[in-house]
């Protein structure tokens, strides 16, 4: 339901002020002509009225039908403004046949037509011919103008000479007040129509101004928010360029160095050894393509997080031939994509700095689950290092974690160690 | 317009059978439809006689005319309301008028006629009339037929009439010596009978024989050729030589007698000629037992009234018409049974058996039958002249009647009165009267 604004409360109060007007004047006029009749004075009525009045039943069903034909009229909308000014001319009729059923005593309708019209009204050219319509048949649909016009009438003060002296001044007092009250009430509800238009207008204007600013606003959070992805995206590029070629060629160095050193004891070895290197570097192929595509983890793609990790670690000591020791006491099959990212990057970055800067033959990876943090250990045999620099591989490592609310630590005095914590999201 | 809503369809039909229901009933169509189902004509009539004479008969015509009427229509009934008297019937109808509940038919008396054509309560007949060849209006009196005619339409047509004529004591004409005037006779005639008629005959001084008693400004400006008022009563004429004939005359008619009030009475003694009585009254005097002993002193007979210098020997008439309900459902029904009324010869000859006034249709007055039945009920020693009644008749005049016609006269008279009392110069005088009574007509 539309909220009912307060130009159609006014409206709604003419209507049936209208309508009490009508019931006023009709019922003294049927009191006063059922008053002539038993008092046997009708012949004396007739003879001053000059004009034989609507039978008393009449007097009061005919306006009342005649009002309830206009207030339908009134509620239905007009689409086109051909049907307006036909809806209104028949309208200001039923108006007009309203005024004769109360011997001329009252023309107020006119006023609630107008009222009525002018909301719908839209252009203004239609509105001044509504206006023209309606004033023009308020100006005429009056005893003393008609009378002009030398047309037989009796106007409702001959009826209403039943009643005489005070009664009769008192009668017509209120009618007078009553036709005031409405003629209020039509300028109360034009201004209030004006100053509704107004503050519509005002309001319209006031949201228009919030849009633009609201607009230039976004535009420039758009700029930002754009800066902000480009160097999010130039980072995380880096970040996976590292993560992925450094490693794959980490394990390809190391691999083609062992190689080197015993393609002359044992070539069989080599020739394995070189196969499995190929495989890393097969594998480093794929994951550039990978991160060019997805830029996320291929064999998480095809595979679960657990025989992912399991076939890296395999691959590693393979192409390596570093002993790997991969202990996992949680199941990990209920993690998110991100967190599945973050937890295979911790330990691929973690194996290959082992093997890179740590130059170790041992690497122990565990990973475990207390209660709702999961705890991913790596620790290796290798040189160590006492004072840590925070290269790209222990920054990402923390940027990643960090994301997920996680922490790392890391220790580098007796081989180098280091210990991520993941809060686990899935509730249980 | 195609793809109007389902509820402004609705509110579209709604406001159309209530527009319809409110304009059959607004405009009365209702009721004429639901009265033409039931085949009831109904008749407005008063018991007693317009002439105020109680004669018995009162309904004795209108039911033979409903029992011809029934015998035409046999699925048709008429009705109407008994017991109403002459001088409630007014109110009754004016109250039916104001109820919707007015006979198809009424009797409108005289002074009425204008008010009930002025409010629309009568049915114009000009429609009825052009379309009945059976009708023709020729065979009224010409002034009978105009007095249900109001500003050139024809409202309503006459029942019965009684023109005014002059009542002349022959007993003390003959005792004086004065022949009875003919009928094409004059004021100066008049005049004369009425001076050698005046006596002081118990010597005392004062004069106790007169000419006439009765005789108005109005039979004298009718009789000159004045019409007072012009059609729709907005001028007055009051001036001009007739009018100063008139008044002058009249001033002379009063002069001689010498002071004194002469009444009815007098008449009813036998001490006055003439009396202007209208025909009605005069039948009533003859029929109605108290007034044969009132007039048996003397013979009297009766005559036109005498002509002024610049008219003729006319006399103002007063017609008893019928007219129609303006809201009749039964149209054609009503006006056979208004014919039947004014025009059936057997039931206008009834009027001369059962009323006091005269028929308005030529052949029924002028016939032997009426002439017969005046003569043989008639006062022996005063039968009426057929040939007396038939001039008057032919030359009764209408008088133009407008709305506060009775007030107009009154001031009229009232002027007439001022004019012939004061001392001031009549024709000063009637130029004053004639430009208040214009002032009157004007304002009202």
């Amino acid at each position: 339901m539309r909220k009912k604004r307060l130009p159609d409360v006014v409206l709604y109060i003419m209507k049936h002020l209208n309508l009490m007007i009508l019931l006023y004047i009709s019922t003294l006029l049927v009191y006063c002509l059922n008053g002539y009749i038993h008092e046997k004075s009708a012949q004396q009525f007739l003879n001053t009225a000059k004009i034989i009045p609507l039978e008393p039943w009449k007097a009061i069903i005919v306006p009342v039908g005649l009002y309830v034909c206009l207030l339908l009229l009134m509620s239905i909308r007009a689409e086109r403004n051909v049907e307006l000014y036909l809806k209104t001319i028949v309208e200001v009729v039923i108006c007009g046949f309203l005024f004769t059923s109360l011997n001329y005593s009252y023309s107020g309708f006119v006023l609630l037509v107008l009222a009525n019209a002018i909301r719908r009204v839209s252009d203004s050219k239609s509105r001044i011919v509504v206006i023209t319509v309606t004033f023009l048949s308020y100006i005429l649909f009056d005893y003393n103008v008609l009378s002009i016009l030398n047309i037989r009438i009796m106007p409702a003060e001959t009826v209403l000479a039943y009643y005489q002296g005070t009664a009769m001044s008192l009668i017509l007092a209120i009618l007078d007040m009553l036709k005031i009250a409405n003629i209020f009430l039509f300028i109360g509800y034009m201004f209030v129509l004006i100053m509704d238009q107004i503050s519509q207008t005002r309001l319209v204007l006031e949201l228009n101004d919030e849009l633009a600013e609201k607009n230039t606003q976004l535009i420039d959070m758009n700029a930002e928010l754009e800066e902000a992805t480009k160097t999010k995206e130039r980072n995380r590029l880096a970040r996976e360029i590292h993560d992925t070629l450094g490693h794959t060629l980490t394990g390809i160095i190391t691999g083609v160095d062992a190689c080197a050193m015993i393609i002359d004891i044992a070539p069989d070895v080599a020739k394995q050894q070189l196969n499995a290197i190929a495989d890393i570097a097969r594998g480093g192929i794929k994951d550039v393509r990978r991160s060019v595509n997805a830029l996320r983890p291929d064999v998480l793609e095809k595979k679960d997080l657990f025989e992912a990790l399991q076939e890296m670690v395999e691959s590693t000591r393979k192409s390596t031939g570093v002993e790997m020791n991969f202990a996992c006491c949680a199941a990990l099959d209920c993690f998110n994509q991100d967190e599945e990212d973050v937890i295979y990057r911790i330990v691929q970055e973690g194996t290959t700095n082992a093997i890179r800067h740590g130059k170790a033959t041992r690497v122990d990876i565990k990973i475990e689950r207390n209660f709702d943090t999961l705890w991913i250990e790596i620790r290796d045999n290798g040189i160590g290092c006492t004072d840590v620099k925070k290269g790209f591989g222990i920054h990402h490592m923390e940027e990643r974690l960090k994301m997920l609310n996680g922490a790392l630590e890391y220790d580098g005095s007796n081989g180098f160690w280091i210990k991520a914590e993941l809060p686990i999201r899935w509730g249980e | 317009m195609l793809n109007v809503s389902k509820s402004t369809k609705i509110k579209w039909t709604v406001f159309g059978i209530i527009m319809i229901l409110v304009a059959l009933i607004g405009s009365g169509k209702m009721q004429q439809m639901i009265r033409k189902q039931e085949k009831v004509i109904t008749i407005g009539v008063f018991s007693d006689s317009y002439w105020n004479v109680q004669n018995g008969y009162s309904y004795k015509i209108v039911d033979d005319a409903i029992e011809v009427f029934e015998k035409d229509h046999p699925d048709y009934r008429v009705e109407y309301v008994s017991g109403i008297m002459k001088e409630d019937y007014g109110e009754w109808l004016a109250e039916g008028l104001m109820q919707g509940t007015e006979p198809d038919l009424f009797f409108i008396l005289g002074d009425e006629f204008n008010h009930l054509s002025q409010m629309n309560a009568l049915k114009d007949l000009s429609s009825l009339i052009d379309r009945d060849d059976s009708f023709d209006s020729s065979k009224f009196y010409q002034s009978a037929y105009e007095y249900g005619e109001n500003q050139g339409v024809q409202y309503a047509l006459p029942f019965e009439c009684a023109p005014k004529l002059m009542l002349v004591n022959e007993s003390i004409l003959k005792a004086e010596g004065v022949e009875l005037p003919e009928e094409e006779w004059t004021w100066k005639d008049f005049l004369e009978i009425c001076q050698k008629v005046t006596k002081d005959l118990d010597g005392n001084g004062i004069p106790d024989q007169f000419g006439v008693v009765g005789y108005s400004w109005e039979d004298a400006f009718y009789t000159n050729g004045i019409q007072i008022f012009d059609e729709d009563g907005a001028k007055c004429n009051l001036q001009g030589s007739e009018v100063l004939e008139s008044l002058s005359y009249l001033e002379e008619l009063n002069a001689l007698n010498e002071k004194q009030t002469v009444t009815e009475r007098d008449f009813n003694l036998g001490r006055v000629v003439f009396m202007p009585m209208l025909f009605s009254e005069y039948r009533a005097y003859k029929s109605y037992p108290l007034s044969v002993k009132k007039y048996s002193g003397f013979e009297w007979g009766c005559t036109t009234m005498p002509a002024g210098e610049s008219g003729q020997n006319l006399s103002v008439l007063d017609t008893l018409m019928i007219g129609m309900s303006s809201r009749t459902a039964h149209e054609k029904e009503a006006w056979d049974l208004m014919k039947i009324l004014t025009t059936d010869q057997n039931i206008q000859s009834e009027i001369f058996v059962y009323s006091e006034g005269i028929s308005a249709q030529k052949d029924v007055t002028e016939s032997d039958k009426a002439d017969r039945y005046l003569r043989k009920n008639g006062n022996e020693t005063a039968p009426m002249n057929k040939d007396v009644l038939s001039k008057v008749m032919e030359e009764a005049i209408v008088i133009p009647r407008f709305d506060d016609y009775d007030e107009a006269v009154r001031k009229v008279s009232d002027a007439v009165d001022t004019i012939l009392n004061g001392d001031s110069n009549i024709e000063m005088e009637m130029i004053i009267q004639n430009r208040n009574i214009n002032r009157y007509l004007q304002e009202k």
